[in-house]
């Protein structure tokens, strides 16, 4: 029961961060600075609602009678109305579609990609698709599509129109279409305002997928059974887009059994690669599985034979890695064992070496499949990436602005930050009702980084423009750009009834289009945690197995761990060995990870890492609130009072500065000054801090919470994908009520090598050092020009004539 | 050893600038590293602009100009898909590496100019026999009759010095020339210089055909005459009592030194000068190349030839079977040739000689037209980049002197570049607000500062610029010209006295008013676009600027257009000698203020005014500087009036005799300190700011001065005295 209720907060607490969190899909915290926030008094809008899933009612979920679009359907998918509360049966006999909890599509034209992995039986069964959805008010249906497409072919192709409730659909999927494997699932919306013509309406589409009413049904109730351990592949996500992996393993608190269960937790999450993946690992079982769930139990034969009704076939004499079905533990029990701890390491090992990545072969794409598609391309130097292999298609484009992503990943020893710069060549067309004062914008995660106004009327063909991006916001791992085209025309301007959803094409962006890597300064450092976050750096290429410390004796801990060494992995890409049976005063030149309650870390490791000593008394007394942040609110008030009367004017050319040259106090220091000791706020319940070993090369990684109760729960937040990449900084806290990653920077860092050296990369480390100190350049330049001086006047004073 | 360990550090200090410099750095460290930079230089300048730290202050500008050509190059050209604005854009990269490399070589020029040589006066133990040439084409007898008697009264033994009047339009040629009127002319000219030489003690030396002009007129000299030197004179470059004295001694010091050059110094302004009546202020244009270029060119042992103002040696130019006659500036061909075949020469910075310039804006064009065609001739012909014979550092100098002559080209693409993206909407600068201030307004104010340290008393801020605005609309077809056909331009003699007696435009000053008209327009569409399309307007602004700045130079230019009405030919050179004057046969004291070619104001002491009339005949008794001679020049009272110690008296020469042109010769030329002082009186820097608002008042002025007399010559009359000429007037 006591589980029951943790997972009941941590769901809460997982629907409210995606409440509040910019969660990627979550367009308005990517507009551009200029675009007011607010919808222009008077303008026809019906409601207010500038964060969608923020305002408006939390969905319903599956269990709520649903309703019939108001819209006719097209005679292709008929909908029906959806069944209640699901039966066990029916519950593993579902296959939910999208891999995290809210999926909202927003602006005029989104599309999203990302690929199904079924079992064969899933795959031959008849299946039927049931989608759930809600949009904004302001959504034109005679001009807004939703369609869905399943390898190629469009199962569903409806008008937006379900804007008072959300509706629960079901369709058809057509026979043969589903294969076992992996299957391509595209969704994409087209929205138009029902009034406005304005660039801000825009902002306000929105339609929301419901995570939970959304899925695939099989007819077949054995669909859903595994058969196969490969048949993990298949685990997907649950109704809130989380994948939970429970690991009931009897002899948990034995020395030689952590680093065997690392091991396989690792392998599973490289072999289920989902968005959200958490475990747990318990003596106990916990409940039958579910969607997005299973239960794994490991031990020796003798251990675990307690647990289960009836021992897999040759558990007692060789390693053997089973899926069984127990009237305990549920259908699609996983089971792992062998005579002997020995015999269970073995099996352990038979599942993870197919999935494990040696550490010599470079990744060529971030697996990034199950929840976006096409896998993200990984850019380690000079590159030319043509759009149509980023995922970019032709796109012709009426509307008023057009956003369209790709994704790029970028290594963990990526040092290019100050000075790098990327470029766009640019294929596209404009018509001649495209007015000056257009502009195309790039964003790289969200931040603007480079802005093409439109400056000549009359329409023109764009050739591979070059658009110059700057790579200040790139970070180790995958990165999002957004290229947005904001048209304005004159028949906007008059908004004519009936305007928003004409058809005439204003924009097209080819595929042609490329994006251009320049070589960049590579090499690690340290600390650095957005470099964990991308790809599990420094950790993921080390030689010898990495320390990983925690108190064995408290289950949240170890699953804790678990999760972490888990999360770790796929953003490596590999399997990282862990060493769980070290002291940490014999890590001291070494890489190493401590997890674990604040009381249960050694004072010493926290002195280390720049965190208060007395930090383990106080932490976590008062219980994470709701009170509202003070500087958030500070800065909510300047943004607020910011541009009017004359100070405004001022603080604009300010910004402008700020904006074209990135000059802080920073640029001006030449020594960096020793961090001040970090203590943690009262409502964060996660801390992650990094800092170089105390001698040597090594770098340590602490996961600390006040309690192993809020050490597990944090951990499950940050192994979340979005959460997860927001990590960076050399400590970062998660907290608890909004699940928002603060970082304090890293203002001094040592670097790794991780290149051999060349005097090319040197040179772009030396420039990319230079670029962010900035004095420390003009000091190194007029000390050289002196000398150059003085070398002339030498020079000088040996040739030529002297008198 | 040691030299070479020098150099390896001088190189490897190069190479770690230009490997900082080269770094792909962040904008916002560009402008910091800028501002510091800015601000260093600001501080030496006012702290110490010499020696040491002005090679530092320069290096620091070489790093900054050196970023802004790296980041030029890499991040702003257009791209090459799109032709229309690749090629200007191009061309505007073309233009502005030459204007950089030009920088270079002159840094490499002036690095460190020679200090000026002590005198050589007396030092002089042994004379060598040295034929003075004075060759002359169709100049006035009056003026050559000066040149003549400033050259008889050189101080050198007599026996030791010839003076050869070389005249080429005396020639048996000319005399028989089919056209009656010109053969009778120069029958007549002949027989006049004839006699004159003969009584100034000069000889006459005329030949058969005009061939090679100048080159060809002193090569005939040089068979007919055997000195060991030889000097020359242009006819209107009169030479001052000590120029021998101060450069025949280096023959001795050095066998293989083939040239002594000396300034040109010139008592008249040029029409910039007259027209923006900077004259007395400001030092004159070529005093940066006589008082700086040649200095440092003497450096690397490749101060040049002339053509006018030198010592030749006659052993040297032998065997070059004398002067080269292939391109139309044969003075410095010369000089290459023999720097080639191994010779030196030195360069004497001390005025030892006063000459006339053009007076006109029209023939000021047609000397710098031919100076610029001859030096594309020696680039064409000689290329002295690859001249065998030739040291490194002489090579980097000709191509300095040579290439410099360039300059219509990038002044015409930077006159008319911003026009392109004002009237085109062609983008040839791919830039941002943010990179142009951080790159290219960095750039352009440390280019202003280097110029102003390295020629900062010699010439203010944005006189070059001026200088080389009005001589490229003119020049510019005449180096196409030349370029295109490289043996089709002939010697023309420069006219240098003619004067312009009442206000009017240039004859050839039409295109300055379309130039400027079209800036105008231009200013005009930079308004309407920053209103029309505030999208883009940063960048209308930057380029709008640019246009404006344009447009400042060619209103300037103006004013060098018009004409302005001067009643003195030349200038009036301030001396102080005591004098007797003559008047109605009494004898009074009297003090001579100041002379020019022409004439003389002279201060007489107890004079009475009833005394004085106009047109009356006069005479001045004065001492000459040759050792005891004494002469009466005879004069008429032009003007006079009264002041505190006297009357001040106005009068002209009336010389009669070859004696009373020894006397003029002796009053204005004998004495060079006079000279040395007048430079040094209008030397002085006036900073980079000072000196542009200086400018910038001037070019408003002057701008509107010009359409004044446009308006005035559209009206048809000319006849009203020109505005502003209040503080002008001079008798």
């Amino acid at each position: 029961m006591i589980v029951r209720g943790v997972l009941a907060v941590l769901l809460l607490a997982t629907s409210s961060a995606f409440a509040d969190a910019p969660s990627p899909f979550n367009m308005s915290t990517e507009k551009p600075a200029a675009a007011p926030a607010q919808p222009e008094p008077g303008s026809a809008t019906v409601q207010p609602a500038p964060a969608p899933g923020a305002t408006k009612p939390a969905p319903a979920p599956a269990a709520q009678p649903a309703q019939t679009p108001a819209a006719p359907a097209p005679a292709s998918a008929q909908p029906a109305v959806v069944a209640a509360q699901p039966t066990p049966t029916q519950a593993i006999s579902r296959r939910y579609l999208l891999p995290f909890e809210n999926m909202v599509f927003s602006g005029e034209s989104t599309q999203r990609a990302w690929t199904l992995y079924l079992t064969p039986e899933q795959a031959s069964s008849r299946a039927s698709l049931n989608l759930g959805y809600q949009n904004a008010v302001i959504v034109a249906p005679e001009s807004s599509r939703l369609r869905l497409t399943i390898n190629g072919k469009a199962v569903v192709d409806i008008p937006i129109a379900s804007s008072d409730n959300p509706s629960a659909l079901k369709f058809p999927v057509p026979a043969g279409l589903l294969h076992a494997g992996m299957n391509e699932v595209a969704v994409s919306a087209v929205q138009r305002h029902r009034t406005d013509c304005t660039i801000e309406s825009t902002y306000e589409l929105w339609t929301q997928i419901d995570s939970a009413s959304t899925y695939l049904s099989f007819e077949d109730p054995e669909a859903g059974r595994w058969r196969r351990i490969e048949d993990v592949r298949a685990i997907g996500a649950d109704a809130k887009g989380s994948t939970t992996f429970n690991l009931i393993v009897p002899a948990m608190e034995q020395t030689g059994s952590a680093a065997p269960l690392v091991r396989l937790a690792e392998a599973l999450a490289l072999m289920a690669n989902m968005p959200n993946q958490s475990f747990e690992i318990s003596e106990q079982a916990r409940g039958m599985p579910r969607p997005g769930a299973v239960n794994v139990v490991v031990g020796s034969a003798s251990e675990i034979a307690e647990k289960l009704e009836k021992l897999p076939e040759g558990a007692q004499v060789s390693p053997t890695s089973a899926i069984v079905d127990d009237p305990k533990l549920g259908p699609s029990t996983v089971v792992i064992t062998g005579p002997n701890w020995q015999a269970v390491e073995q099996a352990i090992e038979d599942i993870a070496r197919p999935v494990d990545r040696p550490v010599a072969s470079q990744r060529v794409v971030l697996a990034t499949r199950n929840w976006r598609l096409p896998e993200t391309p990984m850019v380690l130097a000079a590159r030319h990436l043509k759009f149509s292999d980023l995922g970019v298609s032709t796109q012709e484009f009426s509307g008023r602005r057009l956003r369209t992503e790709f994704n790029v990943g970028i290594p963990s020893d990526f040092y290019a930050n100050a000075y790098g710069q990327a470029m766009i060549l640019l294929d596209a067309a404009y018509s001649q009702d495209v007015l000056p004062g257009s502009h195309i914008d790039i964003y790289v995660n969200d931040n603007i980084a480079a802005t093409v106004p439109i400056t000549t009327s009359g329409g023109e063909i764009l050739r591979h423009l070059p658009i110059k991006v700057t790579m200040r916001h790139f970070r180790p791992g995958d990165n999002s750009v957004a290229i947005e085209a904001v048209l304005l025309t004159q028949a906007d301007a008059t908004c004519a009834p009936g305007a928003t959803g004409l058809q005439d094409k204003r924009f097209v962006l080819f595929d042609s289009s490329e994006l251009v890597m320049p070589d960049f300064a590579r090499i690690g450092r340290t600390p650095n945690l957005s470099a964990v976050s991308g790809t599990g750096f420094p950790y993921n290429r080390a030689d010898y197995s990495l320390p990983l410390i925690f108190e064995r004796t408290q289950p949240e801990a170890m699953s804790a761990a678990t999760t972490l060494m888990a999360q770790m992995s796929v953003a490596a890409g590999r399997l990282i060995p862990v060493d769980t049976a070290v002291s940490p005063a014999a890590v001291m030149d070494r890489n190493a990870v401590f997890v674990g309650a604040i009381p249960t870390v050694p004072s010493a490791v926290l002195a280390e890492l720049g965190i208060t000593s007395n930090v383990a008394s106080k932490w976590g007394e008062a219980v994470a609130s709701n009170q509202p942040n003070t500087d958030t609110t500070f800065d909510e008030w300047r943004q607020k009072l910011r541009g009017s009367g004359w100070r405004g004017q001022v603080s604009s050319f300010e910004d402008w500065m700020n904006r074209t040259f990135n000059i802080s106090m920073n640029s001006f220091r030449l020594l960096p000054g020793r961090d001040p000791d970090f203590t943690p706020s009262n409502g964060s319940t996660l801390l992650v801090a990094q800092k170089k070993s105390p001698t040597g090369e090594g770098s340590w990684t602490l996961v600390t919470a006040p309690s192993p109760a809020t050490l597990q729960q944090g951990m499950r937040t940050l192994a979340q994908q979005d959460v997860w990449r927001q990590l960076g900084g050399r400590i970062a806290t998660i907290d608890g009520a909004s699940s928002k990653v603060a970082q304090v920077p890293v203002s001094s860092f040592e670097f790794v090598e991780t290149e051999p050296f060349s005097l090319q990369n040197y040179r772009l480390i030396i420039a990319n050092w230079l670029s962010a100190n900035a004095l420390a350049y003009a000091l190194v330049l007029i000390c050289l020009s002196i000398a150059l001086g003085l070398a002339t006047a030498r020079l000088l004073g040996s040739l030529g004539r002297k008198q | 050893m040691r030299k070479f360990l020098t150099v390896i550090l001088w190189a490897l200090g190069s190479m770690a600038v230009l490997g900082l410099v080269t770094l792909p750095i962040s904008l916002d460290t560009q402008l910091i590293a800028g501002l510091s930079v800015l601000i260093a230089m600001m501080i030496l300048k006012l702290v110490r602009p010499d020696g040491i730290w002005r090679l530092i202050a320069l290096a620091f500008g070489t790093a900054i100009v050196m970023r802004y050509v790296y980041w030029r190059t890499t991040s702003t050209l257009p791209p090459l898909n799109q032709p229309e604005n690749f090629i200007p854009g191009f061309l505007l990269y073309l233009a502005e590496l030459y204007s950089v490399m030009m920088l270079a070589l002159s840094l490499f020029v002036v690095a460190q100019p020679l200090p000026p040589r002590p005198s050589r006066a007396n030092s002089n133990d042994r004379h060598p026999t040295v034929d003075v040439f004075i060759p002359t084409y169709n100049e006035e007898p009056e003026l050559l009759a000066n040149t003549m008697a400033a050259a008889k009264g050189m101080d050198y033994p007599q026996d030791r010095v010839t003076i050869w009047l070389l005249d080429d339009g005396g020639t048996v040629q000319k005399r028989n020339s089919e056209k009656i009127a010109d053969a009778n002319k120069a029958e007549r000219r002949h027989a006049e210089l004839r006699k004159l030489a003969e009584d100034l003690g000069v000889r006459y030396l005329t030949r058969e055909r005009n061939e090679h002009a100048k080159a060809g007129n002193m090569n005939n000299g040089l068979q007919h005459s055997t000195g060991e030197l030889i000097a020359v004179f242009d006819a209107d470059h009169a030479p001052a009592r000590d120029f021998l004295k101060e450069t025949v001694g280096y023959f001795d010091e050095d066998p293989r030194l083939f040239l002594v050059q000396t300034p040109h110094f010139f008592l008249n302004p040029d029409p910039v000068e007259r027209n923006l009546r900077t004259f007395e202020k400001m030092p004159s244009e070529n005093e940066m190349f006589y008082g700086i270029i040649q200095r440092g060119l003497d450096k690397w042992n490749a101060s040049f030839f002339c053509g006018s103002a030198a010592v030749l040696r006659r052993q040297a130019l032998l065997e070059t079977n004398g002067f080269s006659g292939v391109s139309i500036t044969e003075d410095c061909e010369t000089a290459v040739e023999l720097h080639s075949r191994g010779w030196n020469s030195v360069y004497v910075d001390k005025p030892l000689i006063a000459g006339l310039q053009p007076a006109t804006f029209a023939s000021f064009i047609g000397q710098r037209s031919r100076w610029a065609q001859g030096m594309m001739q020696i680039l064409r012909f000689r290329f002295p980049p690859l001249k065998r014979g030739l040291s490194f550092p002489q090579r980097l100098c000709y191509m300095s002197s040579t290439l410099f002559w360039l300059f219509p080209f990038p002044r015409t693409i930077f006159l008319f570049a911003p026009l392109f993206y004002l009237f085109f909407d062609l983008q040839i600068f791919t830039a941002s607000g943010g990179e142009f201030m951080a790159y290219t307004l960095a750039y352009m104010i440390v280019n202003l500062m280097m110029q102003n340290y390295l020629y900062g008393a010699f010439r203010w801020p944005w006189v070059s610029e001026l200088y080389e605005y009005v001589q490229t609309v003119h020049l510019l077809p005449a180096v196409v010209s030349v370029i295109l056909n490289p043996s089709k331009p002939t010697f023309k003699v420069t006219a240098k006295d003619e004067s312009i007696d009442k206000s009017r435009l240039s004859e050839i000053s039409r295109p300055f008013f379309v130039i400027f008209a079209l800036l105008l327009v231009g200013v005009a569409m930079t308004v309407y676009k920053v209103y029309a399309e505030p999208y883009k307007a940063d960048v209308t602004l930057v380029v709008g600027g640019w246009n404006l700045l344009n447009l400042i130079m060619a209103g300037c230019a103006l004013g060098v257009v018009s004409e302005r009405g001067e009643k003195a030919a030349t200038r009036r050179v301030k001396v102080s000698r005591r004098c007797d004057f003559e008047l109605n046969g009494k004898w009074l004291q009297a003090t001579i203020e100041n002379v020019s070619a022409n004439g003389a104001r002279v201060q007489v002491i107890d004079a009475e005014l009833e005394d004085l009339a106009k047109d009356a005949r006069a005479g001045i008794r004065f001492k000459t500087f040759a050792v005891g001679a004494e002469g009466i020049l005879p004069v008429t009272i032009r003007n006079f009036e009264r002041t505190s110690d006297g009357i001040a008296v106005g009068c002209l020469y009336m010389p009669e005799k070859a004696e009373h042109h020894r006397l003029v010769a002796d009053l204005i030329f004998a004495n060079s300190k006079q000279w040395e002082q007048f430079q040094l009186s209008r030397r002085g820097n006036p900073g980079l700011l000072r000196g542009t608002a200086w400018f910038l008042r001037l070019a408003i002025f002057q701008t509107y001065r010009g359409l004044v007399y446009l308006l005035r010559d559209w009206r048809g009359t000319g006849r009203i005295a020109p505005v502003a000429q209040t503080t002008g007037q001079r008798s």
